[in-house]
């Protein structure tokens, strides 16, 4: 069904950031629309992460603009920043932590909630819709490092849910999965975008797992090398400017980078 | 055994043994889960350094601990913060600086003073009724800021980054973690003694980590082994004749060990139990 123009929710304007001496994105023009589902990809240290954590409000550019919500992003104050559900990579995260599954998913309402406020039954109530709509809600009581890794990420994904966001943001959450749970995360992912018309930025390096399902790819090398529609980035001329040659493998209309998460 | 109890210096020095027990062992849960063991360890010797200094330039020696505890914690969090240095890399530069100059205070002084070396050793049955009520009083505070921040200091130990990206004030939280963690470190100074202190922090919330997945189960059972341990301490300690301090440090440690071999977490290790 076609879909009339959207406001944009993030807005960069030839926003570089990084590190006194360091540049991890260089010159980043790009609109998201809301509603919109954004796959951004590109190699190891190509300043997906940076992009992330910029969207977050934690780093703000050194050079131009960068708009959340109409905000400048380095004047995100707290009840913004609760709008933006957020699942971190695999991995930083202690999942040994003495936490139950419902007592991570009420994490969410924390930000939402302010200081000196204690969750009440409608917190409760939304962390437990939060749990409903990833399917986990029997494992509410279960101590969150007894599930298994999908589990687990079904659970981080309730959490950013019951900040009742309005954009996701995934920082690859299929990486240490194995390949039938990386489709169940994915699909669960696109349904939520589907049924919530969330805006959905996912960070990936699994470009063919994503290709089909998000609206339009983002691809980064330090500066947006390429953004639009699946099938106008993923040419092979575009590909191997940033992956290399011997990475991109055309067969007919099919290309296809070889999985260069695996390869290094 | 019983008459011990009539005495006023045996029950000034339970009742300061169970509020420094249950103080040290409920802050514990966060420091463990944080990753904070070394700056406790360090902000124990800071705070000792305040102590000799108030004593040779004679101010209160425990306010003082309270200036030099908390600065150390918070020129430690900032340089982990500006991503100058590791937490633990600046902790022991502080550490033994600190330990230094309490030295050079020390020796300073003109005559030996006992008082001193109570802090640093620990004496718990000596503290005084105005002693008593300065240990009550931060703890008191300590004990109210832990309450009125629990879900924010539980979502920064989770995940700092995490919980500032979902509109905690956590940079702030975590300040004020630090500064309990020094405030901690004070109201038990006396008590077990700069040495030691940070043990009493440690050791129950590992212990209690070792039994549960719960953070409630955690918080509760590290409160009780604290109390439990403190108490039972103070009691050996005077029957035997032997310093306190080490006595309720000793019997948390062996309480731990216990909760090693009875883990349920290790239990699940080793009989291969899916993760």
């Amino acid at each position: 069904m076609p879909r009339g123009p959207r406001p944009p929710i993030i807005r960069f304007d030839h926003a570089s950031f990084g590190f006194p001496g360091v540049t991890a994105l260089e010159d980043i023009t790009l609109s998201i629309e809301a509603g919109e589902f954004i796959g951004v990809i590109g190699p190891n240290g190509s300043g997906k992460t940076t992009l992330c954590r910029a969207v977050l409000g934690l780093l703000a550019p050194i050079k131009g603009q960068l708009h959340i919500f109409d905000c400048a992003c380095q004047e995100l104050r707290c009840h913004h920043r609760a709008k933006i559900g957020y699942l971190p990579q695999k991995g930083v995260v202690d999942r040994d932590f003495p936490v139950t599954v419902f007592e991570t998913v009420m994490m969410g309402r924390y930000g939402a909630l302010g200081l000196f406020h204690r969750p009440g039954p409608e917190d409760r109530r939304i962390a437990l819709e939060s749990l409903a709509l990833v399917a986990m809600e029997r494992h509410k009581d279960t101590a969150l490092g007894h599930l298994s890794g999908g589990q687990q990420q079904r659970v981080f994904i309730a959490r950013a849910l019951a900040q009742q966001p309005k954009v996701l943001l995934l920082d690859e959450p299929t990486t240490g999965l194995d390949l039938p749970m990386q489709h169940n995360v994915i699909e669960l992912i696109q349904h939520l975008h589907e049924t919530l018309g969330l805006t959905v930025l996912l960070i990936t390096h699994d470009i063919n797992m994503i290709r089909s399902r998000v609206d339009r790819l983002v691809l980064l090398k330090t500066r947006l090398h390429a953004a639009g529609p699946p099938a106008d980035v993923l040419k092979p001329n575009i590909l191997e400017q940033v992956y290399g040659k011997g990475m991109v493998i055309s067969d007919k209309d099919l290309v296809i980078v070889e999985d260069y998460h695996h390869s290094h | 055994m019983l008459e011990l109890f009539a005495y006023d210096f045996m029950q000034r020095s339970l009742l300061a043994a169970a509020m420094v027990g249950g103080l040290c062992s409920l802050i514990g849960v966060f420091v463990v889960l944080r990753g904070l063991a070394f700056v406790g360890a360090g902000t124990s010797h800071a705070a000792f350094a305040g102590v000799t200094l108030g004593y040779l330039i004679g101010w209160p020696p425990l306010l003082l601990a309270v200036a030099f505890g908390v600065a150390t914690v918070w020129i430690t969090g900032w340089l982990e913060e500006q991503g100058r240095m590791k937490l633990d890399v600046s902790i022991g530069i502080l550490y033994t600086a600190t330990m230094a100059l309490a030295i050079v205070f020390i020796g300073l002084m003109k005559t030996y003073n006992a008082e001193v070396y109570g802090y640093l050793f620990g004496s718990v049955l000596s503290v005084t009724g105005e002693e008593l009520l300065l240990i009550g009083g931060l703890a008191a505070l300590v004990l109210g800021l832990l309450i009125a921040f629990w879900k924010e200091l539980l979502f920064i130990a989770f995940d700092q980054e995490m919980a500032e990206a979902s509109g905690v004030p956590a940079r702030r939280i975590f300040f004020l973690l630090l500064t309990l963690v020094a405030l901690t470190v004070v109201v038990a100074l006396k008590t077990v003694g700069a040495i030691l202190v940070f043990a009493m922090i440690l050791i129950p919330a590992s212990t209690a980590y070792q039994l549960t997945h719960s953070l409630t189960a955690l918080t509760l059972y590290s409160v009780i082994i604290g109390t439990a341990t403190a108490l039972t301490g103070v009691v050996v300690s005077t029957v035997w004749d032997i310093p306190s301090g080490p006595s309720i440090v000793l019997l948390a440690t062996a309480v731990f060990f216990f909760s090693l071999v009875i883990s349920p977490k290790r239990l699940r290790i080793s009989s291969g139990h899916p993760r």
